[in-house]
């Protein structure tokens, strides 16, 4: 008996900040804004109301567009790493390690000042006047900008378990490189780039901070949805929030819960 | 022609990563920049007037604050309980690993609303609250960093070995499990330290202006001075870049330390803090 008493201040507090809030959140996602009654409503309504599906989907986008590229640019990255030095391999990993970790609002502002309305490249570029950084290409690219080096963190320890040797032998046995990469690279790859491709879906989601210090709330995300729907002064509807977090949530769980039974076969 | 194709393309990333870090010093470092390619001018004045700034201090001291008191929340609760579990509950892990790792499934956003719908019409302090949410944040990093450590230097053969030489519990503690997890701890410790000090959006959610860290102090400043808040993000970056080279010195320490188990995988989790 003794022994549990070890394990109290952990759950203890795992309870209080995160075990019973979920289901406080779970509760109040039945009740009624307006009369605090249970109610589905606030389910119904997020399929009805364009505003709440649209901020969904608009995440979704966002999300599937900045995975996609993010996957992309980091085995690009990779590829070109490995064939460089070890010690210049290293190098290029630490910075970007140090890239992954400058997203929120130091990346948003950079790149303000770089193509923000009265930005530094469109002054040396004016034919990029037309560029708008504060809409969805302008979300694309700071999301971008924080998907590779993660993607990077991810896969580059599996892209160096390539072998040389599989290319050459496959190379000497007459196939062409996209033989080699369809037959060889990427089934060996796999398993990796769905993780990594996860870890990036679920990053992308989850983005708040980059997406607010660039765009306000003028841009509809959940995220930025679901925060103004809770913490919102004039226009609180924190059941309403409650609902479309738990939405949010249980998409993520389901979401990471198949891709660890395929990582355990 | 290779050859070309790599450098071509990785000048591309190289442009495509330092140029807003470029754009954000010369726009910290000179007067005005409006007119040409080039800034105007050269000058340290933003900087000057950044640390002349009273609410600047203030938000750098309650960063500090909290990054400090959440490092030690961490190690006084998690460390000898993770220490407890792997020696007595070593079944338990599995579990525990699951619900600890729920902080990386689901996004912040869903935490801060759940704290929110059950302690924002309660007496109990945000303050503590938000403390609550940061200790579950990093719940991932440390744990599984600490259970990592743990695996790399055998714990529990070193623990028994230990015991039946006769040895009593806080010796062990003291003269074996202290200095072998200290690398690991540390850089956790490290880890958690630099989180916590550019933590934005729960800090903002759960108790907002009224409680001015780093991260809201740059946004508020990104909307009244470009200069002084290019000068802001200019330290932060030097904050981050020292982190990150004693995060890797530690790293190297660590693996050169286990060199029979060096090959097994890289902690990756250790060099990811997340702020997007």
């Amino acid at each position: 008996m003794k022994k549990y008493a070890g394990l109290v201040p952990l759950i203890s507090l795992l309870a209080a900040f995160l075990i019973v809030p979920l289901i406080f959140m779970l509760l109040s996602s039945f009740q009624s804004d307006q009369t605090g009654t249970w109610t589905m409503t606030n389910y119904t309504e997020f399929f009805s109301n364009s505003y709440y599906y649209q901020a969904f989907f608009n995440s979704l986008l966002i999300t599937m567009v900045s995975c996609i590229l993010g996957l992309t640019g980091a085995m690009v990255l990779c590829i070109c790493l490995l064939q460089l030095s070890e010690k210049t391999q290293e190098k290029i990993t630490f910075v970007s390690n140090l890239a992954a970790n400058f997203a929120g609002i130091p990346l948003a502002f950079s790149f303000i000042i770089l193509l923000g309305n009265a930005g530094v490249m469109k002054l040396v570029m004016p034919s990029l006047q037309a560029f708008d950084l504060y809409s969805w290409w302008g979300l694309g690219l700071t999301y971008v900008y924080f998907q590779i080096p993660l993607g990077v963190l991810f896969l580059y320890p599996s892209m160096r378990e390539l072998k040389k040797e599989w290319a050459e032998v496959s190379a000497t046995l007459g196939t062409t490189a996209f033989y080699y990469w369809r037959k060889v690279a990427l089934p060996f790859l796999r398993p990796s780039l769905i993780t990594t491709f996860i870890i990036l879906f679920a990053n992308g989601m989850g983005t708040y901070e980059t997406a607010y210090a660039l765009t306000g709330s003028n841009v509809n995300l959940l995220t930025v949805r679901i925060a103004s729907l809770v913490s919102g002064d004039v226009f609180a509807k924190p059941n309403m929030g409650s609902a479309l977090a738990v939405l949010f949530g249980l998409m993520m769980i389901t979401l990471m819960s198949i891709v660890g039974r395929k990582e355990k076969k | 022609m290779k050859k070309f194709l790599v450098t071509l393309t990785l000048s591309l990333f190289a442009i495509y990563y330092l140029s807003p870090l470029l754009a954000t010093f010369f726009y910290a470092s000179s007067t005005s920049w409006e007119k040409s390619i080039f800034p105007d001018d050269f000058t340290l004045q933003w900087f000057v007037q950044l640390l002349s700034d009273g609410a600047f201090l203030g938000a750098v001291g309650r960063s500090l604050l909290l990054a400090t008191l959440m490092t030690v929340i961490v190690f006084i609760v998690l460390v000898p309980t993770m220490i407890w579990i792997h020696l007595y509950f070593p079944r338990w892990d599995q579990a525990l690993q699951k619900i600890v790792l729920l902080p990386y499934a689901i996004p912040g956003v869903i935490l801060v609303t759940a704290l929110l719908r059950t302690y924002s019409k309660s007496n109990i302090p945000m303050f503590f609250v938000l403390l609550g949410a940061l200790f579950i944040s990093m719940l991932p990093i440390v744990y599984l960093g600490i259970s990592n450590q743990m695996k790399l230097v055998n714990m529990k053969e070193l623990v028994e070995a230990a015991e039946t030489l006769g040895v009593p519990m806080f010796p062990i503690i003291r003269s074996v499990l202290i200095p072998n997890l200290k690398v690991g701890t540390t850089l956790v410790s490290l880890m958690v330290f630099s989180s916590v000090f550019g933590e934005y959006m729960l800090t903002n959610l759960l108790i907002g202006g009224r409680f001015e860290t780093l991260r809201i102090y740059m946004l508020r400043r990104m909307n009244e001075n470009g200069h002084v808040a290019s000068a802001v993000m200019i330290l932060y970056f030097l904050f981050l870049l020292v982190t990150a080279f004693s995060i890797f010195y530690f790293n190297k320490k660590q693996t050169k330390k286990i060199v029979v188990r060096a090959k097994m995988e890289e902690p990756i989790y250790e060099k990811l803090l997340n702020h997007s």
